[in-house]
């Protein structure tokens, strides 16, 4: 416990009276002062009660920032939340779009596979033809002694041209095949 | 009135708050706030080693952000690992019975719930402090 002199007394309570300024905090609960000292009795009251108040306010302010401050808390909580939800949503909407446009490419490989072999179907079916035709105009006129010198340069030259433009054909569709296949993989 | 309280909780809003209610409340003369588990444990093997020098009371967040442990653990380091001779416990916002049963084993005598309205808590809590001090009084928890 602290005891003021009377010096120190007469100083308190003519700083109280003159300037409104009091003693503050836990050191007013550990005076020792003279309960018959009317005046001073006063003076301790009034700076309790004045630091009670200031305390008070204080502490009211102080927990409505901490309401606030918790408010904040669990606003940044749902932000959060609603990110992660948002990023899960993002992903699933790729991993939707990646599949439709493997399903695209899937039916657009099948086309061009159809295609393809619509074109080596037709192809062949003329390169028969045709040689099949011109072997069978050159046979008959072997057998039946006709003149063949026009027929067998036309069947060479066009059994030369079919040839190759057989090869030819061929060698696009498995050019385009590979280089499909190879566009793939890269994927 | 309890001589000295010691406070470990990491958010420094609650330290003014809890400071402030101490003082209204006429609970406690001196009161130091600290943040860590860590630094809890560090006065438990500096400052407070001699057992005379510790504070009446300590009161331990449950979640101390930014310990390695949490307050349970403290409770239970300063109880058998540093000899305890405090009167100890936990104050969080939590209810939780299973985390409450595992204050009890680790050594806690109260458990305060922390809300807006802290004072009526610390004042019954204050009635009660005596029966903590003489290790009468049983583990409450303080709604």
């Amino acid at each position: 416990m602290i005891k003021f002199n009377k010096e120190t007394r007469l100083q308190l309570l003519e700083i109280y009276k003159n300037k409104h300024i009091g003693l503050e905090g836990n050191i007013l609960k550990v005076i020792d002062y003279d309960k018959e000292d009317v005046e001073f009795n006063k003076y301790l009251d009034e700076s309790k009660a004045e630091d009670r108040d200031s305390r008070r306010k204080r502490l009211d302010i102080t927990k409505q920032i901490q309401v606030q401050n918790n408010e904040l808390k669990d606003a940044e909580k749902k932000n959060k939340q609603l990110m992660v939800d948002l990023q899960i949503a993002l992903d699933e909407a790729k991993r939707a779009k990646d599949a439709a446009v493997e399903d695209l490419d899937t039916l657009q490989k099948r086309t061009q596979f159809e295609l393809m072999g619509m074109i080596v179907k037709v192809a062949l079916i003329v390169i028969i033809g045709v040689g099949s035709v011109t072997t069978v105009m050159y046979l008959l006129a072997l057998i039946n002694h006709w003149d063949t010198k026009l027929l067998e340069t036309t069947w060479s030259n066009m059994f030369g041209i079919l040839l190759t433009n057989s090869f030819s054909i061929i060698g696009t569709i498995m050019g385009v095949k590979y280089a499909t296949e190879k566009k793939d993989d890269k994927k | 009135m309890i001589e000295s309280i010691l406070l470990v909780d990491d958010e420094d809003l609650f330290h003014l708050v809890f400071e402030d209610a101490c003082n209204l409340l006429d609970i406690t003369l001196t009161l130091e706030s600290i943040n860590s588990a860590e630094d809890a444990e560090a006065l438990f093997e500096s400052k407070y080693k001699d057992i005379n020098s510790r504070p009446e009371c300590v009161f331990v967040d449950l979640n101390i952000i930014g310990s390695s442990f949490d307050g349970i653990e403290l409770v239970r380091r300063i109880n058998f690992e540093h000899g305890n001779n405090v009167v100890i416990g936990i104050i969080s916002s939590s209810n939780e019975p299973e985390e409450q049963a595992k204050a009890v084993k680790a050594g806690a005598q109260f458990w305060i719930i922390k809300s807006d309205d802290i004072e009526p808590r610390l004042e019954e809590f204050k009635k009660d402090f005596v029966s903590y001090k003489n290790r009468t009084g049983h583990f409450k928890v303080y709604r």
